[in-house]
């Protein structure tokens, strides 16, 4: 008689983290791109994924601090955009998205014109951070009990899972789909929309909101496929 | 978990209660102290007086002790305080002797208790030098600093300096109060108890029995700031606002505060609002002890646009207890309140008495939008700003101190 496989239970973990100030501060753009090959790694990380723990609102038009000081503190729109087009998790790495960064602001800086020397309003501040990661005691293993988990989870353990989790695969999948490539095709459908969302013109919150609708409707009572 | 423990589920989910407790299971065995000035009135004694209870709740073994000081050092300390948010001049000779022999009587008292502590958390100047006064100490040391000391009387800062350079860590509210010390400089937000008597929900009678006993009429929707008699919190320019907006829009003001017991300069403070305020039947200035907890909440909640127009703040308690009550606030455009108040999302930040009165008049008249406002306001002080965040952040630190050094994303 052949063996049933036994489900893997998906274990909830989240993390903790903590902003350290790198002393870094720039006011031009000069500045800026100076401080770029200096600062720690941790600290690309938080610019372009800690704003999501920390206070921010849901209406942030750009993902990421380098785009929003761009915007607010040069009032150059167009280089906040160009900086807000990266998306940090097609990077293999924080080395290379360290590289994407500085080849931007170079070739804005390459421009000549008096954004390279303006003094922006307010200084950008570099932020390192600590990131402690823990493993909760929490696991589910049933489909249907999936969305209530993931709604009653934590902030931080659901940007553990989704944001970092996307970042931390190397194929950049959240670790929900991850976990329901194993119910094989019944889950198909919920995975590809998963793969779908845009993780960064959202509030944690709201995201988390989005998801747990997908996973309700995709493995609801009778809902997967 | 513990009654209390649910009780705070209630408000940030239980699963969130759970995480504190795996993460506060991490510091079992270990004594975490905590040393400040004051043990009532003003945000430090605030965070101390729930934070406290509730990490013993959570099974740490935490202990607060308060120094004890005489005139001349908190005259001293006052000293340090201003000067340390910018204002000119500097420590005199003898305000120095005060600080150091303060401290150096205050480290004799606590002797016992900080030599064996794990972790000592030494909030604001005042018993800074107690750490050089342990030479023999076995436990990590933070250096809590809750002033805006973006740009600090450069002499002041140097004798502030010898005494915390050597402290283990340092936690300040935002990344422009950080200085130049050879430790890391940790970025965490102070925060309010969402079941503290300032801040539980209250009924509406309750409000209103609070305002006919304070004497304040509600025919007139109410502006109100509730802060210090301290000069950095500008209650004259508040003053100022009310007159520009009054001339548009039927209002009260209200001023309620009280001394601290470590702020010898409020007296003088509360006697300019005074003078500022004669006559005027519209104004009402209160001052209230500092446990008028369930009075300031009562205010706050009966309010319609509360102010906080300082001219420096390290964060802006006030703003966050006004705002945890739907409350959209005018905020002066420093310090912690940038961080609080987004403009248009949950209040406005101004430069000037007249760009508070635009606020108040633009609230009072729009009224979707303050109740709007006011929606978000709270949203965010729930996602952002509540004592089991601040705790979160302090145990994950005191882990962080432990180990792992080099990695930035470890697991624990």
């Amino acid at each position: 008689m052949k063996k049933q496989s036994k489900t893997v239970p998906f274990r909830f973990k989240e993390c903790s983290l903590l902003p350290i100030s790198t002393g870094i501060r720039a006011q031009t753009l000069r500045e800026l791109r100076s401080a770029i090959p200096e600062i720690p790694e941790s600290s690309l990380y938080y610019h372009f994924w800690g704003r999501m723990l920390r206070p921010h609102i849901p209406e942030s038009e750009f993902n990421n601090d380098f785009a929003s000081w761009a915007d607010s503190g040069l009032g150059d729109l167009e280089l906040a955009e160009e900086l807000s087009a990266i998306n940090p998790v097609k990077s293999q790495n924080l080395e290379e998205l360290r590289s994407i960064l500085e080849d931007i602001l170079e070739a804005r800086l390459e421009a000549g014109d008096f954004i390279s020397w303006k003094k922006a309003d307010r200084e950008f501040y570099f932020i390192a951070c600590k990131k402690f990661m823990f493993d909760t005691g929490r696991q589910t293993e049933s489909l249907e009990d999936f969305p209530v988990a993931v709604k009653t989870s934590s902030r931080q353990s659901f940007f553990h899972h989704f944001m970092d989790g996307r970042r931390r695969s190397p194929e950049g999948k959240d670790d929900f789909s991850l976990w329901l490539e194993q119910f094989g095709e019944s889950t198909e459908d919920v995975r590809a929309r998963l793969s779908r969302v845009d993780s960064y013109l959202f509030s944690l919150g709201e995201l988390k909101g989005q998801i747990v609708t997908l996973l309700e409707k995709g493995l609801g009572k009778g809902g997967t496929k | 978990m513990s009654d209390i423990l649910k009780k705070y589920g209630e408000v940030i989910g239980f699963h969130a209660m759970d995480s504190l407790l795996a993460i506060a299971e991490r510091l079992e065995g270990k004594k975490i102290v905590h040393i400040n000035s004051t043990k009532e009135g003003g945000g430090v004694a605030e965070i101390l007086s729930s934070m406290v209870p509730l990490s013993q709740e959570l099974g740490l073994d935490v202990a607060w002790e308060v120094i004890e000081g005489d005139e001349p050092f908190f005259n001293c300390t006052k000293t340090l305080h201003n000067s340390l948010q910018g204002m000119a001049g500097g420590l005199s000779e003898s305000q120095a002797g005060a600080y150091m022999e303060t401290n150096r009587k205050n480290a004799e008292r606590l002797k016992d208790v900080l030599e064996s502590a794990d972790y000592v958390f030494i909030h604001d100047p005042q018993p800074a030098a107690l750490l050089g006064l342990f030479p023999k100490r076995k436990g990590k040391w933070i250096w809590r600093c809750h002033i805006d000391v973006s740009s600090p009387n450069r002499s002041v800062w140097r004798f502030v300096k010898k005494q915390v350079e050597g402290y283990d860590a340092s936690i300040f509210s935002l990344p422009d109060f950080a200085q130049n010390l050879p430790h890391p400089q940790y970025l965490i937000t102070p925060s309010i108890d969402p079941l503290s008597e300032k801040n539980r929900p209250l009924t509406k009678n309750e409000v209103l029995k609070t305002y006919e006993e304070l004497g304040i009429g509600r025919d007139k929707p109410v502006i109100l700031q509730v802060s210090r008699f301290d000069r950095f919190k500008d209650p004259l320019g508040v003053i100022e606002s009310y007159r520009l907006a009054r001339d548009h829009v039927d209002i009260r003001l209200v001023l309620a505060g009280g001394g601290a017991t470590d702020d010898p300069e409020s007296g003088e403070v509360l006697s300019a609002v005074k003078e500022a305020a004669a006559g005027d039947p519209d104004i009402s200035i209160l001052l209230l002890p500092a446990d008028a907890h369930r009075t300031i909440n009562a205010l706050q909640a009966g309010a319609d646009v509360v102010m906080q127009k300082s001219t420096k703040e390290g964060f802006g308690l006030t703003v966050t207890e006004a705002m945890w009550k739907k409350k959209p606030v005018v905020g002066g455009d420093v310090g912690g309140i940038r961080l609080q108040v987004i403009n248009r999302f949950n209040g406005f930040r101004v430069r000037s008495p007249e760009g508070a009165a635009i606020r108040i008049r633009y609230l009072l008249t729009h009224r979707w939008k303050r109740e709007r406002m006011g929606v978000n306001a709270r949203q965010y002080v729930l996602e952002n700003f509540l004592i089991t965040g601040q705790l979160r952040n302090y145990l994950s630190l005191l882990v962080s101190l432990d180990g792992n050094e080099g990695e930035w994303e470890p697991w624990i």
